[in-house]
């Protein structure tokens, strides 16, 4: 009989399956929204100050913070499925999902900073 | 004069050729109802004895002759040549490694079988007879004790050919989720606590090519959604 060197399970995995589900619930949810805001605004139903204060408004700051983070967790998620999947070699594949998850909440954040109006 | 079939069948001898060709043979339609692996016996007693494939029952319920057939995994012996595509492209199950011509190493396929422990653990004490088990309880295993372990649906699968080495692939998953519904079983949690991987479960992409492949007409992307959905109930 063969024996075989398994390093058996990680113990995690759940988690990474859970969040892009739920995320993908939120978007599909959330990000219909702006599109019809842009096309009110191109069919001329809200003019430019009405788009203000839509965008101004803190319940719109709140949803839009919501899918900027869902938008974020599901694209980091869907990434480093597609990183694991193609890149084998370890000392790659660490540094390229790190590197992704830099610059993702990099975006994140600044994008944030503009709902909020941090600077 | 019978009607002839044309084959070109995957040859690889790996102490004779430098790189695998495909060969093409001509049969006769010997009966109505003339199946694939008929084909590929009148060739190896007729024609050309050189010829090395795995077979044993003929009849699809030993899984020896998973072959990929026209560019899509099944089994040779219950596959009609009626409605195949001529000439019929034979080759051996893919992204295995070929040891003689349709002839694959199934090593690695059965090691992982292995790794989901694929028999009945108990701790409660042995009864005197047989351990029982409802009518309902015994339905709940349709659709997953059928498995011959052809490797037909795990060799079809992308996420397979590309991490193989950790992802345990449909056919051992099946088999997991196999004893995780079997009423007798007392192990289901250290069975899911050796399946919850980003790897060995979780990188089912839901492709589906298993339920297409499986001549037995399982579906064990159902088994694999089964297990998630046990794992996610557990931790919320």
């Amino acid at each position: 009989m063969r024996v075989v060197k398994e390093p058996g399970a990680a113990h995690s995995g759940l988690s990474d399956w859970y969040w892009q589900r739920l995320s993908a619930v939120v978007l599909a949810l959330l990000l219909p929204l702006p599109f019809f805001l842009l096309v009110a605004v191109y069919g001329g139903a809200v003019d430019q100050q009405g788009l203000l204060d839509i965008l101004d408004h803190v319940v719109s700051r709140l949803l839009h913070t919501i899918l900027i983070l869902a938008l974020i967790i599901h694209a980091y998620m869907g990434l480093k499925v597609i990183l694991e999947d193609y890149v084998h070699t370890i000392a790659w594949r660490i540094p390229l999902i790190g590197a992704m998850l830099v610059m993702m909440a990099t975006f994140g954040i600044w994008w944030l900073a503009m709902i909020w109006a941090w600077i | 004069m019978a009607e002839i079939i044309k084959l070109s069948v995957f040859r690889f001898d790996p102490e004779k050729d430098d790189k695998p060709f495909m060969q093409t043979y001509e049969v006769p339609l010997l009966k109505s109802g003339m199946k694939l692996l008929d084909a590929l016996n009148y060739i190896k007693w007729e024609i050309d004895g050189t010829l090395t494939y795995r077979r044993s029952c003929g009849e699809g319920v030993c899984g020896s002759d998973g072959l990929n057939i026209n560019g899509v995994n099944g089994l040779a012996c219950i596959t009609p040549i009626e409605g195949l595509k001529q000439p019929i492209h034979v080759r051996p199950l893919p992204s295995m490694h070929v040891i003689r011509d349709l002839v694959v190493d199934m090593d690695h396929f059965f090691d992982q079988y292995r790794q989901i422990k694929p028999w009945l653990q108990s701790e409660s004490p042995m009864p005197e007879h047989e351990r029982l088990q409802s009518p309902e309880d015994r339905e709940r295993l349709d659709g997953s004790y059928e498995c011959i372990l052809c490797g037909c649906c795990t060799t079809s699968c992308p996420s397979w050919w590309w991490n193989g080495d950790r992802f345990l692939g449909p056919a051992a998953l099946l088999q997991a989720n196999r004893w995780i519904v079997d009423s007798r079983d007392e192990a289901t949690g250290e069975r899911l606590d050796q399946l919850e991987d980003a790897f060995r479960l979780y990188r089912c992409h839901q492709i589906m090519n298993c339920m297409e492949a499986c001549p037995k007409e399982l579906n064990p992307t159902a088994a694999i959604g089964h297990i998630r959905r046990k794992l996610l109930s557990r931790k919320s």
